[in-house]
């Protein structure tokens, strides 16, 4: 096997770019319709993701942070670590169950304590900044002449009106704690609703966007990193331009139309 | 089968086909679609201009291969700026193949800007439990770390130096395809009140804008979007300028079909009540 190490240190850069576009388009091929080589590359993709997260843990955080300390170090504290864990098998078992609930309720104290810090971090300053001025007026200063209050120009006024009137809808259509029977109520929980839809368009349109550019990296790649190892990007770009014909001719012969939803075979 | 029928069940592999088409053949073209820079794109290039030289700004990398179509631009693009400033910055992940990818991107980068690495910045590595981690950094940051990714104990490293608690660290950066970014804003952000600048992923950057509005974060790269932006304002053509025309025309693919389909839809609905208008 003597061969084999340099060999492997010559050609590893062009085999890796190899292995990415066959696992590219293999993982592609379920755009034809659900197969076996898709299901191959997809089993590969989900083991290799597992297998690094459990050695990267093992050699980045247990390893330095767990085991040197204690079998090296002889910080033998550290076997507790391993005893807590190891309790949360006993949820396993009838009779000593309650050593699992231990370490649940221990670790659900920590995570509540944890949750009023972030709560306070996270939504409390966005409450004051909700209280928007809606009259405009020059820059306010104190008697020092330093700013204390920006100036707010007409259009800046428009703009915090509006951001009011949709945060005030948007909160009335969540009053569920009693019957919406106030006309005013009932409509602007109307108008919160449609809003919420803007909201939930813009959100799918975003969602969009981030597909697609999930999609041009891996075009990208196959082009720029893959094509040059084939005879450049043009050759590459043919390349699929044929297997999209041949999936084309494939799905759109007689007999292979796709049923429409609800359509009898 | 008629026209308008056709253009509403169109085989979805032929606009698979057509979409390949509109994102590979741009590549080939050499026309450039102006971009102007959002908001929010500039206020964090601003912000990080004016940090004063030196500064230690931590560099939160939370995404995979998964992501990488934008995750990646934008670790690339926000990396150049603080090379190119010579600002100290460290790499720390909470997932495990950023810590990699960090690496692989940061040591090609560094010759480039003259910055080495322990002196200029560092890569703290993957790290796990998010929440008590960052709650345990803002005490003692050296402790928490302990080493960086080669091993070697970050007190002693000339980047970590006058770096004790999170309130020596002048600015916080996440790019993710997560929420990740709330955790710093709940325990590191939000303790120090230490500016905050993020880049996620198109499909994220919806839920940031309270954080903008409310003053918690002072800038975003939105997606491979904002990526294109903030190339154009460090200055060089990387990945996210070069896929600026494939995602445009995608886009005008898309847009198109779905006026299309919906076009056809309209028209086929009047088509169908004039045919009943008639029999009556």
């Amino acid at each position: 096997m003597t061969w084999f190490s340099p060999w492997l240190s010559a050609h590893l850069p062009t085999l890796l770019v190899w292995i990415g576009a066959i696992c590219t388009l293999g993982l592609y091929s379920v755009l034809y319709r659900e197969n076996r080589l898709y299901r191959l590359f997809e089993h590969i993709f989900l083991g290799l993701a597992t297998g690094y997260l459990v050695a990267q843990t093992w050699t980045d955080v247990l390893l330095p942070k767990w085991w040197v300390p204690m079998w090296d170090k002889g910080q033998w504290v550290y076997i507790f670590a391993l005893v807590a864990g190891l309790f949360y098998y006993f949820i396993y078992s009838r009779r000593h169950n309650w050593l699992a609930r231990l370490m649940i309720g221990f670790f659900l104290g920590v995570a509540s304590g944890r949750t009023f810090q972030a709560f306070v971090n996270d939504t409390w300053p966005q409450i004051p900044t909700s209280f928007k001025p809606v009259v405009p007026h020059p820059a306010l200063r104190d008697a020092t002449g330093k700013v204390v209050a920006k100036a707010v120009t007409w259009p800046d006024a428009i703009n915090n009106i509006l951001f009011l009137v949709i945060l005030l809808c948007v909160m009335s259509y969540f009053f569920f704690s009693f019957e919406q029977k106030n006309a005013v109520l009932r409509r602007s929980a109307q108008w919160g609703r449609w809003l919420l839809m803007f909201a939930f368009g813009a959100i799918f349109g975003q969602t969009i966007m981030a597909r697609l550019a999930l999609l041009i990296d891996r075009v990208d790649y196959l082009l720029n990193d893959f094509g040059p190892a084939i005879g450049g990007p043009v050759v590459m770009f043919a390349v699929l331009m044929v297997l999209a014909a041949l999936v084309l001719f494939l799905a759109l012969r007689p007999g292979a139309r796709e049923r429409e939803p609800g359509e009898e075979p | 089968m008629d026209l308008l029928r056709l253009l509403q069940t169109i085989d979805r592999r032929f606009i698979y086909a057509l979409l390949l088409l509109a994102v590979s053949a741009p590549f080939f073209l050499s026309i450039r679609i102006p971009v102007p820079i959002s908001p929010q794109t500039q206020a964090l290039y601003n912000a990080i201009e004016a940090l004063p030289p030196n500064s230690f700004v931590l560099l939160g990398a939370d995404w995979s291969a998964g992501s990488r179509g934008e995750n990646r631009p934008q670790t690339e693009a926000l990396m150049r700026h603080l090379m190119k400033r010579k600002l100290r910055f460290a790499l720390l992940c909470f997932d495990p193949q950023a810590a990699t990818l960090t690496e692989t991107m940061a040591k090609r980068l560094q010759s480039e800007y003259g910055v080495q690495e322990g002196v200029n910045w560092v890569n703290w590595g993957y790290k796990v439990d998010l929440e008590n981690f960052l709650k345990a950094l803002v005490l003692n940051v050296p402790q928490t770390v302990s080493a960086d990714i080669n091993g070697t104990p970050v007190a002693n490293l000339p980047v970590m130096q006058g770096i004790q608690t999170a309130r020596d660290i002048r600015m916080i950066l996440d790019v993710t395809p997560s929420e990740t970014f709330k955790a710093y804003i709940q325990f590191v952000q939000g303790t120090y009140k230490i500016p905050m600048g993020l880049a996620p992923t198109s499909v994220m950057a919806p839920e940031a804008f309270n954080y903008l509005d409310s003053g918690q974060l002072i800038g975003m790269i939105n997606g491979l979007q904002g990526a294109i932006e903030y190339e154009q304002k460090v200055g060089y053509v990387g990945q996210a300028t070069r896929a600026g025309l494939s995602s445009s025309f995608a886009h005008l693919l898309i847009i198109s079909l779905i006026l299309l389909g919906n076009l056809a839809m309209l028209l086929q609905r009047r088509q169908r009540a004039r045919l009943l208008e008639g029999r009556r």
